[in-house]
């Protein structure tokens, strides 16, 4: 039995649903990052695993026992969870060792150990010199890690994270997610971590949950998600891929409207019906001469666009039927705009997807 | 850390917000309903108990009552229009030109705030009663006439308009004067460089969009007026004429007529809330009104010329509402009789003698005002911040009925509530006239929405994961309002503290109906007194609020968070 569980969990504003049933699993000592985009419901399924808001109906389960559910609901103070937020919620008119110590103060420890705990989250998130500094004496990256010693001093059961390097410089966001994980490593809390980010889940994340329109579309490691995603709405989302669309025979090919003919190494076909394919920019290989081979999985068109990107270029190529393509190629392939290209698409790179 | 020892279990509380809302929402309802059940109630059924309408027909064809409401209404006129032609020059004066000692003059109007209105009233007795007054004796010595003549009469119509005018000013020249402040330079470089020239765009552009804060100044200044009872009892009664607010004190005279008084205070009602409303609708537009933005610093105006006639003007004001005031309230306080000059001679202390010493009823008006104060400010501020917490974080279905009683009161002029109060309280059941728990009831439900206003919008300056992060880490709704929120708002609490402090020490229209011999308090006294005409002790008396009154806004005034020369918000007089 997995430690923390969801099961068909359902949150509704008035008319509106904005958790439709999300079943989830999440094994002790895992990080579990919720993805997906502003609206997909992600926050409010972490408000309600926190208890900051009230279930509809469905069940949240820790260890066993229900805390969650629509006719019960156990108060965020009882749940031995701790959360970072996207403001930080540092408490303004305490210093840094005061907010962190705040938690075990709750717990009635007793004062030596209060500072021997505190002095060693210190050291580990490396604040031990700024104890005696208010919030506002902070910088943001210093703020943020008072957030997660605050979180982490209390040895939460589960640690729940909102957004929390939205706020944070772009230098400073990649270096606190390569920290959100050592400390990880180090802690190994059960931790739900929600982002519309999706490099800040490749990144922290044992198991990526991605989310859309208060459902589940897909859940797995980051490799899972990436190269084998089963819908066209992870595929785009993570990573960003072309979708051709076509009709398959039943077999592994998928004909597309324009007469290309794609082979798919992996996925699912409706047979009969329409499938559609996807292949990430840079598994496209381009090409000013038409590839070898028996004539499928290759299309040609025009270059409308090409970008140079210093480490690669970037291509949208206008295909004979219409649509367009993005292409990633090394940048050493340098094709004028207009110029007619060949596109080859590799069979073992080329997913079908049913929906 | 993992193998730390067991973390112990936090200690579990019952969370107890539920049964807060309930008890509060109930004791508000009360606090709120009750007086104005009782006042319906009492103004539709005779002494007997049957229902009747006859109060309300005795109060449309009373000749003596309508003409308590025609004065009372042609008064409020008036004021509201001598306060807008004091308070907008003198604003404009102090926000957008270059007038000297223009923050200084900022601060003084706003000290006229502070000075209770009926102590204003008496402050122009000593100064323009007809045979006593200071101006009148030194205009017969200057000009050696006789004592029959006079320069100025206070009691009469235009003397009782003046002197309310004096003391309701500042509620224009605030809201005015801020929204001068407001008022971007660049929308006047706009006209400047489309050719208007600084006469135009005053008048065509900065006017009109402060215009909508001089009508809401205006009609608070109106309802000031109309709702107040010290100025015209100590004015208008010796001038032989009442406005309504002395005709429903009247009729608490023996023999009381109470359901007229009850039917009598209802029209008052009603119009408030009109009056409110308007003032509502007119600051809410704020398509019209100007904000914020990065649009610039407001452009000082150059007077040249005018500097010194324009400082004369703002001096002139400021003598007729500050320092003529107080200092003939000094005067009197320091000279054995009202009438003796102020030499190094006559000067003494008799008064502050009998007053502190001498004098056991106002020792025991002091004590019970101070207490009053206290006690008031503390049961506002405390029920303010749970009100304003349950409120703006939406704990309970329905939480926003709490902020809606909680400001409900200031729709009920002081007089009406008075009248409420005694109707709802001093009867069997609750025994409380002649205790000063009734006088408690009356200071916390009038002063509840100042408070409340302060305090919520403090509350919406706190970011609502603040308190998340408290209860997550295992602190209940209550201990994290305790240690989180309430430290957060400490300013605001004290000084939404002062304010009601302030406001209930000056607080007479609703306290001269429930005050009884054991329960009386400084304001009363002074009213008292004044019929007696021991001036004198009055103006010791006054001179004691209006230190207390000054060192408390003073104090407020200083922190941090209101920012220096911040304007002063007490409600009604």
């Amino acid at each position: 039995m997995s430690f923390l569980e969801l099961d068909g969990l359902v949150k509704a504003y008035g008319a509106l649903t904005v958790v439709k049933g999300v079943d989830l699993a999440v094994d002790r000592g895992t990080l579990v990052c919720l993805l997906g985009p502003s609206g997909c419901g992600k926050t409010t399924t972490l408000r309600l695993i926190a208890g900051f808001a009230n279930a509809s109906g469905g069940e949240v389960r820790v260890g066993g026992e229900v805390v969650s559910s629509a006719s019960r609901n156990v108060p965020p103070e009882d749940r031995n969870m701790s959360m970072i937020f996207q403001s930080y919620a540092l408490w303004p008119h305490m210093t840094v060792f005061q907010n962190v110590a705040y938690g075990l103060k709750l717990r009635r420890l007793p004062a030596t150990e209060i500072k021997e705990r505190v002095g060693r989250i210190l050291e580990s998130t490396h604040l031990g010199p700024l104890a005696g500094r208010y919030p506002s004496e902070l910088s943001g990256g210093q703020q943020q890690r008072v957030s997660l010693a605050r979180a982490l001093v209390v040895e939460p059961q589960i640690l729940l994270l909102d957004e929390p390097l939205s706020n944070l410089d772009a230098n400073l966001r990649e270096e606190m997610r390569f920290e959100i994980r050592r400390l990880h490593d180090q802690f190994r809390y059960t931790t739900v971590y929600v982002t519309h980010d999706q490099s800040e889940a490749m990144t922290t994340a044992d198991l990526i949950v991605v989310m859309n329109a208060g459902r589940i579309e897909q859940c797995g490691t980051p490799e899972d998600i990436y190269e084998r995603p089963e819908t066209e709405f992870v595929a785009r989302f993570i990573g960003g891929t072309n979708i051709l669309k076509g009709r398959s025979d039943g077999s592994d090919t998928v004909v597309c409207a324009d007469g290309v003919v794609l082979r798919c190494g992996s996925g699912r076909v409706s047979p009969g019906g329409e499938t559609a394919v996807s292949i990430r920019h840079h598994d496209i290989r381009i090409g000013t001469t038409p590839p070898a081979g028996d004539g499928s999985n290759q299309a040609s068109g025009v270059v409308e666009r090409q970008i140079y990107l210093g480490s690669h270029r970037d291509y949208l190529v206008k295909l004979s039927g219409g649509e367009r393509v993005r292409a990633v190629a090394p940048v050493n392939v340098a094709i004028p705009v207009g110029q007619q290209v060949w596109l080859h698409f590799p069979p073992e790179h080329c997913r079908a997807l049913t929906h | 850390m993992t193998d730390a020892v067991l973390m112990p279990e936090r200690v579990r509380r019952i969370d107890v917000s539920v049964p807060v809302f309930v008890l509060l929402a109930l004791g508000l309802g009360v606090l709120v309903i009750l007086p104005l059940f009782w006042l319906v109630w009492y103004s539709v059924h005779e002494d007997a108990g049957g229902f009747t309408l006859g109060n309300f027909v005795q109060l449309v064809t009373d000749d003596t009552m309508l003409r308590a409401y025609g004065i009372a209404i042609a008064m409020a006129a008036g004021v509201g229009v001598l306060s807008c032609l004091l308070a907008t020059p003198l604003a404009w004066l102090v926000a957008r030109t270059d007038l000297p000692g223009r923050r200084a003059i900022r601060a003084l109007v706003t000290a006229s705030f502070v000075t209770p209105p009926f102590l204003g009233a008496i402050a122009w007795e000593l100064l323009a009663a007809p045979n006593s007054g200071i101006i009148n004796v030194l205009y017969r010595t200057l000009f050696g006439l006789p004592r029959s003549d006079s320069l100025f009469n206070i009691y009469t119509f235009p003397g009782l308009v003046f002197v309310i005018g004096c003391f309701t000013y500042p509620f224009v020249f605030t809201l005015v004067a801020n929204a001068f402040d407001r008022v971007p330079g660049d929308l006047e470089d706009a006209s400047a460089i489309l050719g208007g020239r600084a006469a135009t765009t005053l008048w065509r552009v900065t006017l009109p969009l402060v215009l909508p804060s001089m009508l809401a100044g205006t009609l608070i200044a109106v309802l000031q007026a109309l709702t107040m009872f010290g100025s015209p009892a100590i004015l208008a009664l010796p001038a032989g004429f009442h406005v309504i607010t002395t005709k429903i004190w009247s009729l608490f005279q023996f023999p009381p007529q109470l359901g007229l008084a009850a039917a009598a205070a209802m029209p008052l009602l009603v119009i408030t809330v009109l009056l409110l409303r308007g003032q509502k609708a007119i600051l809410g537009r704020r398509g019209y009104t100007v904000l914020g933005g990065k649009s610039g610093a407001p452009r000082i105006v150059a007077l040249g010329a005018w500097r010194w006639p324009a400082f004369a003007f703002a001096l002139f004001v400021l003598c007729l509402t500050v320092i003529f005031p107080y200092l003939a309230l000094l005067k009197t306080a320091l000279v054995p009789n009202a009438g003796d000059a102020l030499t190094p001679s006559t000067i003494t202390l008799s008064h502050f003698h009998f007053v502190l010493f001498d004098f056991s009823a106002t020792r025991l008006a002091l004590y019970n005002t101070f207490v009053l104060g206290f006690l008031s400010a503390t049961t506002v501020a405390v029920v303010a911040m749970i009100v304003a917490y349950i409120a703006t974080r939406k704990l309970v279905r329905g939480a926003g009925i709490l902020g809606m009683l909680a400001t409900a009161p200031v729709a009920i002029p002081g007089i009406v509530l008075g009248v409420g109060l005694f109707l709802s309280y001093a009867n069997p059941t609750f025994q409380l006239y002649g205790t000063i728990w009734i006088l408690l009831i009356a200071f916390v439900t009038i002063e509840l929405p100042a408070g409340y206003q302060q305090i919520s919008s403090a509350f919406h300056g706190v970011h609502p994961e603040l308190e998340e992060a408290s209860r997550i880490l295992g602190a209940s709704r209550l201990k994290t309002l305790w240690l989180i929120t309430s430290p957060m708002l400490r300013t605001s609490v004290v000084a939404a503290w002062c304010f009601v402090f302030v406001g209930t020490i000056r607080e007479l229209s609703a306290t001269i109906l429930l005050t009884t011999a054991n329960t009386k308090l400084v304001s009363v006294i002074i009213y008292d007194l004044n019929e007696s005409g021991d001036m004198g002790a009055i103006c010791v008396l006054g001179l004691i609020l209006l230190v207390v009154s000054f060192l408390v806004v003073f104090a407020v005034n200083r922190m941090p968070v209101l920012g220096g020369g911040g304007s002063v918000s007490t409600t009604r007089g």
